[in-house]
């Protein structure tokens, strides 16, 4: 029965009004010969949101070094204070300068390799513990009211019980992080695995679909987009958990290095850690949307 | 390739004596009761009723998804116990895997049956070129409009082969003119793949084109008011629906489901009271009230 043709069986119907309304759906452009001025027309005008966007973001940011530069030049002193605040040329300064000094990469990697670990324990143990608890109704009663009375502890109050719990000082600032991140990522996988749309359960149900399939092939990947919000929000959290950790009880790491430059008076590194934190924090989150788009290719987005 | 077309003689549902009930806190609420149908292999038939009759929860019933109270639901002399690929379904929401491929998705029963990547590949293929999608295969779901959408949805319902395709609202949510496209398609489908087809529909034009039989429902608690046959020629074409035949099998639908609805809607809204709609305006011209 392959051998008919498709079209005998919808004669009345036309794919060309679909076809127009969605022209991304359309599997060849038209060729036609255009100039390359054309084409650099067409593009400009398809990007011209985005061109706009980031000339007035590239502004802004220039707009704001203009007046940190104005507000440390003239020490202004009003209700802020101003007198201490090294200038932006001063950061820069101490940027090339740290930038070949291996103790300054040092802090770096040490902070990062610390939020590698914590992080990822925390996303280990706590996607798959949103999944079965969202599955299993005996372990979401028994694990969820102990995450609830731990959940609203900021990780920062662990620091005295993590540096009990813990032989070393490394092991109990990874320990803060994982706790920092652990919470957001659950509590989304969780809320991911309460919102699958049972319809899309009984479609695979009455596909012949069992237990351990319906799981892996409808609530899994059901649940990413939410599993994917936590992991963004707990990496965020954890950078908030580790600076503070690292301030506290810290030997090395970028939050160490920027107390330590307040203790020793170098003002220029205070702004310089600072930066350097706000860097990390948003790579970080900027690679974990990639890796979404990456698992989630049929999203919009 | 006969890989979907039913065997002859398979796919014969029998409802009997059958009854479902809810538990609430005021006790057992019935939405269906006594109510007896059957689909002769290679039938097709529908189910239309008010909304809220219980039409739906038949249908859910036959698939597997619910328990009935009382009575028994076969297919082939076999009890239904649970949600299976010999009963394909086919829903409203077209209920895509949104995280699948247009592909991958009408692959998806066979993959579940465990048949291997590149003899599935060519049955999804053969499918989806039945179904006028074949290169449509690599999208997302997301990029489809809604009549190409519930166009994989059937194809994917009918790839495992099953013994009967039992279809809950399925054009419910497109426009006007998919809806009649679509009831083509379906039309010229089951022609050809002879299976056994339950669906349900409020849509009396659809019901009196498509199928063999109509059973007529009452309102809820919803149980078989009649039962009536489409003596209607096939192939069917779109034009039979001005015949005076078919007009005059839609008006004895209309009639015998107006009066449910009417009940559905309450009971105090008579056919009368409809009809007579007065208001009194106390003198004022209408222009004055508003």
């Amino acid at each position: 029965m392959s051998s008919s043709p498709a079209h005998a069986l919808h004669p009345t119907e036309r794919e060309t009004p679909a076809l127009a309304a969605e022209p991304a759906l359309s599997a060849e452009p038209a060729h036609k010969p255009v100039t390359v001025g054309a084409l650099a027309a067409r593009w400009f005008r398809l990007n011209k949101g985005r061109l706009r966007a980031t000339l007035i973001g590239a502004l802004s940011l220039v707009a704001f070094l203009i007046l940190w530069h104005l507000l440390t030049k003239y020490r202004v002193v009003f209700f802020v204070r101003f007198t201490n605040v090294p200038s932006p040329l001063a950061v820069y300064e101490s940027f090339t300068k740290a930038m070949h000094d291996p103790k300054f990469l040092m802090h770096v990697l040490l902070s990062c390799r610390r939020i590698i670990f914590g992080f990822s324990l925390a996303a280990l143990v706590a996607v798959p513990l949103g999944l079965v608890m969202g599955r299993f109704k005996l372990i979401h009663e028994v694990v969820f009211p102990v995450a609830e009375v731990l959940r609203p502890i900021p990780a920062i109050a662990w620091v005295p019980m993590a540096i009990m719990l813990w032989p070393t000082n490394e092991q109990s600032i990874v320990f803060i992080t994982f706790l920092g991140s652990f919470f957001p990522i659950l509590v989304n996988t969780l809320h991911g695995m309460v919102l699958v749309d049972p319809v899309l359960v009984r479609a695979a149900r009455c596909l012949g679909a069992r237990e351990t399939s319906i799981f892996r092939e409808v609530y899994f990947p059901a649940s990413l987009p939410h599993i994917f919000t936590g992991l963004t929000v707990g990496m965020g959290v954890a950078w908030v958990s580790l600076i503070a950790a690292e301030m506290i009880s810290g030997q090395y790491g970028i939050g160490y290095f920027t107390w330590e430059a307040y203790s020793l008076v170098q003002y220029a590194d205070i702004a310089l850690g600072m930066i350097a934190i706000g860097v990390l924090g948003l790579t970080s989150s900027v690679l974990i949307r990639s890796a979404g788009r990456l698992v989630m290719p049929w999203g919009r987005t | 390739m006969s890989l979907i077309e039913a065997k002859a003689g398979e796919g014969h549902i029998e409802v009997k004596n059958f009854a479902l009930s809810y538990e609430t806190i005021d006790g057992s609420v019935a939405a269906v009761t006594d109510t007896q149908i059957h689909v002769e292999p290679g039938e097709f038939v529908s189910i239309v009723g008010p909304s809220g009759c219980g039409k739906s929860t038949l249908l859910n019933a036959v698939a597997g998804f619910l328990k009935p109270t009382a009575g028994t639901v076969t297919v082939d002399g076999e009890e239904v116990k649970g949600p299976s690929a010999e009963r394909g379904m086919v829903f409203q929401q077209y209920s895509l895997f949104p995280w699948k491929t247009v592909q991958e998705n009408v692959e998806f029963g066979l993959k579940m049956r465990g048949m291997d990547r590149s003899r599935r590949d060519r049955a999804a293929r053969t499918l989806l070129g039945l179904a006028g999608l074949e290169a449509f295969g690599k999208h997302y779901p997301d990029r489809l409009s809604g009549g190409m959408k519930q166009r994989v949805g059937i194809v994917r319902a009918l790839a495992t082969g099953p013994k009967v395709l039992l279809l809950d609202e399925p054009f419910g949510a497109l426009d006007a003119q998919t809806r009649v496209i679509m009831q083509q398609i379906l039309n010229n489908m089951w022609q050809r793949l002879k299976i056994s087809v339950l669906f349900v529909t409020h849509d009396i034009d659809e019901a009196i084109f498509l199928s063999d039989r109509v059973y007529c429902m009452t309102a809820r608690p919803g149980s078989i008011k009649a039962e009536i046959p489409i003596p209607l020629e096939r192939p069917r074409q779109q034009s039979m629906m001005m015949s005076s035949e078919f007009l005059a099998l839609k008006r004895g639908l209309m009639s015998l489901i107006r009066e449910e609805s009417l009940k559905a809607m309450g009971g105090e809204i008579s056919d009368q009271g409809l009809q007579g709609l007065n208001i009194d305006l106390h003198g004022q011209s209408l222009a004055d009230v508003l």
